[in-house]
């Protein structure tokens, strides 16, 4: 059963010099209970599909597309039911867990806080349903009371908070936006872990955003990689590892270090993608890859290239694809 | 300010002179100062009438053609009095922020060079100066000294001290951990002539837009002194004191009260939005987002 | 929080002495005879010789200063040379009016203030904000005196609902005691009030774009409720420091206050033993005023402690 599917997902920011085109046509679904994966250069475009997903974008930003969650458009609904939606079946964990939680309220209170807003509870039973939260996620009494402040708990351990307040409400989906990318590399397999376990456990869908491939190779079945606002491939998390049609794919598990670095061959050396992302506001009109792409011919210049599938697990948006045997660049 | 640098000055200024045209605010600031410098000036050769000549029997008239603002108690002209008002305003203001710059500066600059202990009695001693806003330190030195406009100027200009050295501690520190600053250390160069050559001219924007506003701060508190009778003395024109004599004849002649307290409000505001509105030009950071 | 309340107390200790030697030095080694200056040029020998003792201006400095401060210390201001009274018992008396008098115009400016900030802030950019804005730039700009004249003009001598100076006294009731208390504290709030709000309103903006009010945010808050549970209390803290700040010129406030309603206070009291050469009530009070600041933002040191734990575990310079 589809729980979300995004339609030609349309996100445009006002600057002074004009208007940046962020997302564009960007779609995608997800089933309830499935783990879907997208990947990245910062600045492609991720982390503002997540904030168009949980309709928390930045007020200079305008949305144009569609965003079906269990069955309701979220662009269509007025704030006040998306208020009902959001933390309830739709919840979020963020890239930095030092500044997402309020200094100077108490984790309990933070953890209990949508219990009480959405749900109801009194003060009493919701800070007891929080203690039980804090201890599903790996803080348990009475080492780790919820009278804690998020100063006294080490970055890791915040996360843990910011993840009991995001499963408080039972949600259908949890978005996890970079959710190990400020934490030490001892934390992040730990926060992987919780994850995986936590939405296994409850039948959550899981929205994984991240640039590290070895984070979305590990944790999700499928995947949508992400350059300058479009998507450029997507599929089966094991069949795009396999071939890697788009370039993009190629370079960035090029560049990736860590987990990663295992299965490449010996003797070769981390790559980096030549060239940076094209600015918004100034894109080119062909393939935005065009620029930085080894395998650039005269007609990927005209237009942006639609996407086409390979298989019935993998698509990709480009013109001149890599075949499986071309190995890694 | 480090940006300034690598383009030609003029284009610079042409481009401050175009954004700064955009905020009216920042128009009207820049008006109503240079309207005030320019009546200033002019007051010293010409007044519409002799600043004090007496007219008793012509004393208290409301506005007329001959008085655009009425007259006064002793029937002196009220214009002619703002006018030359204005001069003693600006110049008690301006000697008491320069007091408090001359000092504050080299302070901050000094704490910040030096670190330790010197900052240590630099920043103590700021913190003490804060629990005598001005107008208690200009009773306590009235007390001693007697009123009079030269121990304003020092009572509003010690109030001062403490305002720049916290605002060039605290800028000056951040850029002594900056690479340029590291190479000139690097080259062998002393911590004076660093402290002249890289961190004075990086924070001089600042200063000059943290001088206007104490400036009008200082205008309101000689005013308040004068209003008191501890600034200014008779028979000298001064806004405060101009008040001063109107609230006795309130019910008599209101429109002498209410001029002077215009004239010192629409100047701390000019002042103000001249401040603001040059702390928007020169800031590289809000520059960038623009 | 012991570490914290032991380093905040020594500091205003510490701060407590240098003020009272800074004060000791002006008012009575500075003039050189502080005596000479109390009678003026014309004094007579002997009038000068009898205050000169009662002063024990024959004493050397040092001793005059610890005597002094053991006197301070035990409630022992001296008497006043113009009033024939002992200090204290002046400004026990003048507290009672001016006391009530900051404490409605803190009352005053707060509750103007904070709701005007929040409200700027949460319409960023719209006609709300530009109201607010466009307020507190008149505020700023408004010297209290002149605001105070024009409120007489207003309401003392145009409609006359109000008195146009003077101090009932509490004896003659609440109501018309406060009734004399309203335009003067108006006076003093309204500049006050003007800079809070735009303190209150660039520090909620600023914790507006924290991380943790996006959280709140995803939690399902509205954005009121984001605002109102997140974002204004942690905005509260630099709100705190500036009102402890203030405090101070609300002190210098009464005294123009004071003066331009001719309210029996300590400020009018100030200026009243200037203008008589009176140094000993003048030493004792501008102490007191610097000590009643200086406790002031010791207490504000201690609210943050309230508002924010980050810092009951001790708290860094800078």
């Amino acid at each position: 059963m589809t729980l979300l599917s995004v339609t030609d997902l349309c996100v445009t920011l006002d600057t002074p010099d004009g208007p940046a085109p962020i997302l564009q046509d960007v779609s995608f679904e997800l089933a309830a209970g499935q783990s879907l994966g997208i990947v990245g250069e910062s600045g492609c475009g991720k982390s503002m599909t997540a904030l168009a997903l949980m309709g928390l974008l930045p007020a200079q930003a305008r949305v144009a597309g569609e965003i079906e969650f269990e069955g309701e458009n979220l662009l269509a609904l007025p704030e006040a039911q998306l208020c009902n939606i959001r933390g309830r079946r739709l919840a979020m964990v963020f890239q930095e867990p030092m500044t997402a939680l309020n200094p100077v309220k108490t984790i309990g209170f933070q953890v209990a806080e949508g219990l009480r807003w959405h749900l109801g509870l009194s003060r009493g039973a919701a800070e007891a349903r929080a203690v039980k939260l804090l201890a599903r996620v790996g803080l348990p009494q009475p080492r780790f009371s919820p009278d804690l402040y998020p100063h006294q708990l080490s970055g890791g351990q915040r996360q843990r908070v910011v993840i009991a307040m995001a499963l408080a409400c039972e949600p259908a989906l949890l978005i996890a936006d970079e959710p190990t990318t400020a934490l030490d590399v001892t934390s992040q397999a730990a926060i992987l872990d919780l994850l995986a376990e936590v939405t296994e456990a409850a039948g959550l869908a899981l929205l994984l955003i991240t640039h590290d491939l070895a984070v979305v190779w590990q944790n999700t079945a499928r995947m949508l990689v992400m350059y300058a606002g479009r998507v450029v491939e997507r599929g089966a998390t094991p069949a795009v590892f396999e071939r890697m049609a788009h370039p993009y794919t190629r370079g960035l598990f090029a560049a990736s270090p860590g987990a990663l670095e295992a299965a490449l061959p010996a003797g070769r050396r981390l790559a980096t993608i030549p060239g940076q992302v094209p600015d918004p506001r100034h894109r080119p009109a062909g393939c935005v890859f065009a620029g930085r792409c080894p395998r650039v011919q005269d007609d990927c210049l005209p237009a942006q290239p639609a996407e086409r599938a390979l298989d019935a697990a993998h698509g990709v948006a480009c013109l001149h694809p890599c075949l499986e045997e071309e190995g890694v660049p | 300010m480090s940006e300034l640098g690598r383009s030609e000055p003029a284009a610079v200024w042409r481009e401050y002179w175009t954004r700064g045209r955009g905020s009216a605010a920042f128009v009207f600031g820049l008006g109503v100062t240079a309207l005030l410098i320019a009546v200033a000036l002019v007051s010293l050769v010409w007044t519409p009438h002799p600043i004090d000549a007496i007219d008793i029997p012509n004393r208290m008239q409301p506005p007329s053609a001959d008085h655009w603002l009425g007259t006064d108690l002793y029937g002196r002209d009220v214009l002619s009095r703002l006018m030359a008002g204005a001069v003693n305003s600006i110049a008690v203001s301006l000697v008491a922020v320069g007091i408090g710059a001359g000092l504050g500066v080299p302070l901050g600059a000094l704490a910040a060079a030096r670190r330790g202990l010197v900052e240590e009695v630099v920043m103590r001693f700021n913190d003490f100066t804060f629990a005598f806003p001005a107008l208690l330190s200009a009773v306590m030195i009235t007390a001693v000294l007697g009123p009079g406009a030269i121990n304003s100027i020092i009572a509003i200009g010690i109030f001062n001290i403490p305002v720049f050295a916290r605002l060039t501690r605290g800028a000056s520190l951040s850029l002594w951990k900056r690479d340029f600053v590291l190479a000139a250390r690097v080259a062998g160069k002393g911590r004076t002539r660093i402290t002249v050559e890289h961190i004075l001219p990086n924070i001089a924007s600042l200063l000059i837009v943290q001088m206007t506003i104490q400036f009008a701060l200082a205008i309101l508190a000689e005013a308040g002194l004068s209003y008191l009778g501890l600034g200014t003395q008779p028979p000298a024109p001064s806004w405060g004191k101009m008040l001063n004599e109107a609230q006795t004849l309130m019910s008599l002649a209101p429109h002498l009260a209410i001029f002077p307290g215009l004239a010192i409000m629409v100047t701390v505001l000019g002042l103000n939005l001249l401040g603001d509105g040059l702390r928007d030009l020169l800031d590289p950071r809000l520059r960038r987002q623009r | 929080m012991a570490l914290f309340l032991l380093q905040r107390l020594t500091a205003l200790v510490v701060t407590l002495l240098v003020a009272s030697l800074v004060v000791f030095l002006v008012m009575e080694v500075l003039p050189g005879d502080p005596a000479a200056v109390m009678l003026g040029i014309n004094a007579r020998p002997d009038t000068l010789a009898a205050l000169r003792q009662q002063m024990g201006l024959d004493l050397p400095a040092a001793q005059r200063y610890v005597l002094w401060l053991g006197g301070l210390a035990s409630g022992d201001l001296g008497t006043s040379y113009t009033y024939g009274v002992s200090v204290w018992e002046l400004v026990r008396e003048r507290l009672g009016l001016s006391l009530p008098l900051a404490l409605i115009a803190i009352c005053l400016s707060t509750a103007l203030a904070i709701p005007l900030g929040v409200l700027a802030a949460a319409r960023r950019g719209r006609a709300a904000d530009a109201g607010v804005m466009g307020f507190t730039q008149l505020g700023i700009a408004i010297p209290n005196f002149w605001f105070a004249i024009l409120l007489i003009l207003l309401f003392g001598v145009h409609w006359q609902i109000l008195p146009a100076g003077g101090f009932a006294g509490w004896e003659a009731g609440a109501w018309p005691a406060l009734k004399t208390l309203i335009l003067p504290a108006v006076a003093l709030a309204l500049p006050q009030a003007a800079i809070l709000a735009r303190v209150t309103r660039s520090s909620v903006l600023e914790t507006l774009g924290e991380d943790f009010v996006r959280t709140a945010r995803a939690k399902g808050l509205t954005r009121s409720a984001a605002l109102w549970r997140h974002a204004v209390r942690n905005a509260l803290i630099p709100v705190v420091t500036i009102m402890g700040l203030q405090f101070s010129f609300l002190l210098a406030g009464t005294i123009i206050i004071e003066n331009v309603f001719y309210l029996p206070g300590l400020g009018r009291l100030v200026f009243q033993a200037i203008a008589q050469h009176d140094l000993i009530v003048v030493k004792d009070l501008v102490m007191l005023l610097a000590a009643a600041v200086v406790v002031v933002n010791f207490l504000v040191d201690l609210a943050y402690a309230v508002i924010d734990p980050r810092l009951r575990g001790g708290r860094s310079y800078e």
